[in-house]
């Protein structure tokens, strides 16, 4: 026995490791589940814990139907989204009573931290029924099959109310994958006392927008010693940001990033049109009517007379008390606006497909665009929401809602984005550090090219 | 790093060993799991063309993910970028750390003060300090910038200027770090037998000498352990140009292991990436290897 009992510590000590590991990852997966579980009879998914059919066989549920459950990954952003999200769930549950989703909310940071914990889930083959997605990746996700078609759940009727960005963010290869709830558009902020003290006029419709050169014109006039005229969010690194805001530069330039087939981007992003853009971009930068390293606040402080900011703009300018109004994106051939946002895709993985289009479909309902849209400030996807919320048919939100519905364009639907964006990204910051275009975008589109030939194929 | 002190092992025998190797089970298991089985992992990918969408599809594609490397742009100037880094970082850290232990290990008022000061920032997460500075080194509102202003020195461009941004990178992370090789440095100092430097009193050894003969070989052993762990770790850089930079301004902050997790991640390569991260592998244990020999030469 007392040999025995000199054993018995490192076995302890080894078997609670190994059950520690292994117990992480069955608990892992409820316990961060944020909206309530009810477990109502047989799960129809093949649940990996077992403890948990177990219990739900021996409790019989009031309602005693067999219900499909669902698990749902949700990004978390803002708390009042994300609170939004979870009542919308809520909501969802108590009104189906033959449908259950249980949600669990992951960080999004801003950077990569969603999109890793998909990355990780894809390769442990742990994805929920439904996600929510970042627009420009549905191609990424749909090229793969991790997410599958909708077509056969959609009409022309029924989606004859999303605006025409949201289907184009949703589409792949003729096929519609993903829809969303929000949208998102920059309009050009401006500074109201700053413009009457320069005595410059803003026009109120995207049809009376700035061209380049008059954007540039201004923007010079509204320079001074200790304000710039125009901001545009350097601060938020060399990112999707560059992107998102830069890339209707080219577009109405009558430029393209990608071939329209999505084969190759060369002669596109390196082509006349979006060198001409990019040179535009660097002469803002060179006119010095741009900072390369703006503060957080510098737009919402009175430091800069506009700013090509995001809906969030709105919210923070209000915080700060600036008087802020909107006016229609620049242009040169063709007015453009930037478009796009999170939205939600059914994985290929799920059994019930059908079950889980009408979770995607409630969450995208006229109800939850308006109520995510008045909780977040960015504007909604249906037409009849821009209809029923009033503040939408008046400056300054006339103008998004005109940029949504009218000049609205979606990132390219490729599945090499992750690297077109940010061969992007790193063209938009040479031209803003003051570095040769073409070659720039000459070498970025190297890298494009050699990303896009594993699609290819 | 061969210490002066040779242990004795007693070889363990039957009962004994098995109760030793049980006592070992736990860190092994660890060990197995979180290092040796990742690290198998990716030697084995390294050899594929594995993409994360595809999760289960990957061929075999011998070592194309090698000859890849070899024409890769991107991942020559991240590893110019890395030993710019290190070669600045080592020196550097080493005297600031040494400089603030032999500063604190004077018996001067508030000692304790000064030594939790300095310490602090190894305790700070790193993504913490590096927003923090990124704040710091901002033209406009930053507070170096401003004090700059004080003495007339116009604003600089620390983080968006590709020559300064990586020498800004160097001065913020060797602030971070040196914290940590100063205790070890100062427990160095505080075991060198203080009779050492009364014989040099006696024969007149000036400050500088006694310094240079007495401090410095009595902190031989401790100096070739913090030489090679700086080494290695500034090697690791990823967290400041991350959170910094993003690796720019034009690619000049980007470091080996950033330009990894890119790859890896952000464009799924995992193949790759795996290839790049054997590479890297191969090349700190090599500079590692060579450190030791170096160090045991000079020892002999």
């Amino acid at each position: 026995m007392k040999k025995m009992s000199k054993w018995i510590a490192p076995l302890t000590l080894s078997a609670v490791l190994l059950g520690a590991c292994g117990g992480n990852e069955s608990s892992g997966e409820s316990s961060n589940n944020e909206t309530a579980s009810n477990n109502g009879g047989n799960s129809s998914d093949e649940a990996p814990d077992t403890m948990e059919t177990g219990e739900a066989d021996q409790t019989v549920e009031a309602s005693g139907d067999e219900s499909v459950q669902l698990d749902m990954w949700i990004h978390q952003t803002g708390e009042d989204e994300t609170n939004f999200y979870v009542e919308r769930i809520d909501a969802f549950n108590e009104e189906n009573d033959d449908i259950h989703v249980t949600a669990e909310i992951i960080i999004d940071d801003g950077g990569s931290s969603y999109s890793d914990s998909i990355n990780a889930a894809l390769v442990a083959g742990n994805l929920p029924d439904i996600l929510a997605l970042d627009g420009p990746y549905v191609a990424s996700f749909a090229e793969s099959d991790v997410i599958q078609s909708i077509d056969e759940y959609v009409d022309e009727e029924f989606l004859d109310d999303f605006v025409d960005s949201i289907i184009q963010q949703g589409s792949y290869d003729g096929e519609l994958y993903s829809l969303g709830a929000m949208e998102a558009s920059i309009p050009l902020y401006y500074n109201k006392e700053i413009f009457e003290e320069e005595g410059i006029e803003a026009p109120t419709s995207v049809d009376e927008a700035w061209t380049w050169d008059e954007f540039m014109e201004h923007a010079e006039a509204l320079t001074t010693e200790d304000r710039y005229g125009l901001n545009l969010f350097m601060n938020y690194g060399v990112g999707e940001w560059m992107t998102f805001m830069g890339a209707p530069f080219v577009w109405s330039n009558d430029g393209e990033l990608l071939s329209e087939d999505g084969s190759t981007a060369d002669g596109y992003l390196n082509g006349p049109e979006s060198v001409e853009a990019f040179e535009y971009i660097k002469s803002l930068f060179e006119a010095g009517v741009v900072d390369l390293n703006p503060g957080e606040m510098q737009f919402e402080e009175g430091n800069a007379a506009m700013a090509l900011g995001g809906p969030w703009i709105s919210v923070t300018a209000e915080e700060a008390g600036v008087d802020w109004g909107m006016m229609p994106y620049p242009y040169k051939e063709t007015p453009v606006s930037p478009s796009g946002s999170m939205a939600y895709g059914i994985t290929s993985l799920t059994e019930n497909p059908e079950e889980a289009f009408e979770v995607m479909k409630w969450l995208t309902n006229e109800e939850s665009t308006i109520g995510l849209s008045e909780v977040t400030g960015m504007p909604p996807v249906r037409h009849s929401a821009f209809e029923s919320m009033d503040h939408y048919d008046e400056l300054p939100w006339s103008i998004m809602r005109e940029q949504v519905t009218e000049t609205a364009k979606a990132r390219p639907q490729t599945p090499a984005y992750p690297v077109l964006t940010d061969a992007f990204a790193q063209s938009f910051h040479a031209a803003a550090l003051g570095e040769d275009v073409q070659e720039t975008l000459d070498q970025q589109v190297e890298r494009v090219e050699r990303e896009l030939e594993r699609f290819n194929d | 790093m061969a210490g002066p002190k040779k242990f004795r092992m007693k070889t363990l025998q039957g009962k004994e060993a098995v109760t030793g190797y049980l006592f070992l089970l736990p860190a092994l298991i660890l060990l197995g799991i979180f290092l040796l089985y990742p690290m198998g992992a990716a030697f084995y990918y390294s050899l594929t063309d594995f993409y994360i969408l595809r999760p289960g599809e990957e061929n075999f594609v011998g070592l194309a993910n090698f000859q890849t490397i070899l024409g890769d742009a991107e991942f020559r100037q991240a590893l110019i970028n890395t030993i710019y880094f290190a070669v600045l970082v080592v020196p550097i850290q080493i005297s600031v750390a040494l400089g603030l232990a032999l500063l604190v290990n004077r018996k001067l008022r508030f000692k304790v003060f000064f030594r939790t000061a300095y310490f602090s920032p190894v305790v700070m997460s790193l993504v913490v300090v590096s927003i923090l500075w990124t704040f710091m080194y901002n033209p406009n509102e930053g507070l170096i910038n401003e004090l700059l202003g004080v003495f007339g020195i116009p604003a600089q461009p620390f983080l968006t200027s590709p020559d300064q941004a990586m020498n800004s990178i160097i001065a913020m992370s060797v602030w971070q770090g040196a914290g940590f090789q100063m205790m070890i440095f100062l427990a160095g100092l505080q075991n060198i037998p203080n009779h050492l430097y009364e014989a040099a009193d006696i024969d007149g050894a000036s400050k500088f000498q006694k310094f240079l003969h007495v401090t410095l070989p009595g902190l031989k052993n401790i100096s070739v352990f913090i030489f090679i762990t700086i080494t290695i770790a500034a090697f690791k850089l990823l967290v400041q140009p991350m959170i910094m930079t993003q690796g720019g301004p034009l690619g000049s902050t980007k470091s080996l292991v950033y330009h990894i997790y890119e790859v890896g991640f952000n464009y799924r390569d995992v193949g790759y990436a795996s290839a790049m991260a054997v590479v890297f592998t191969l090349m700190v244990l090599i500079i590692t290897i060579v450190q030791r020999i170096l160090a045991r030469e000079e020892g002999a």
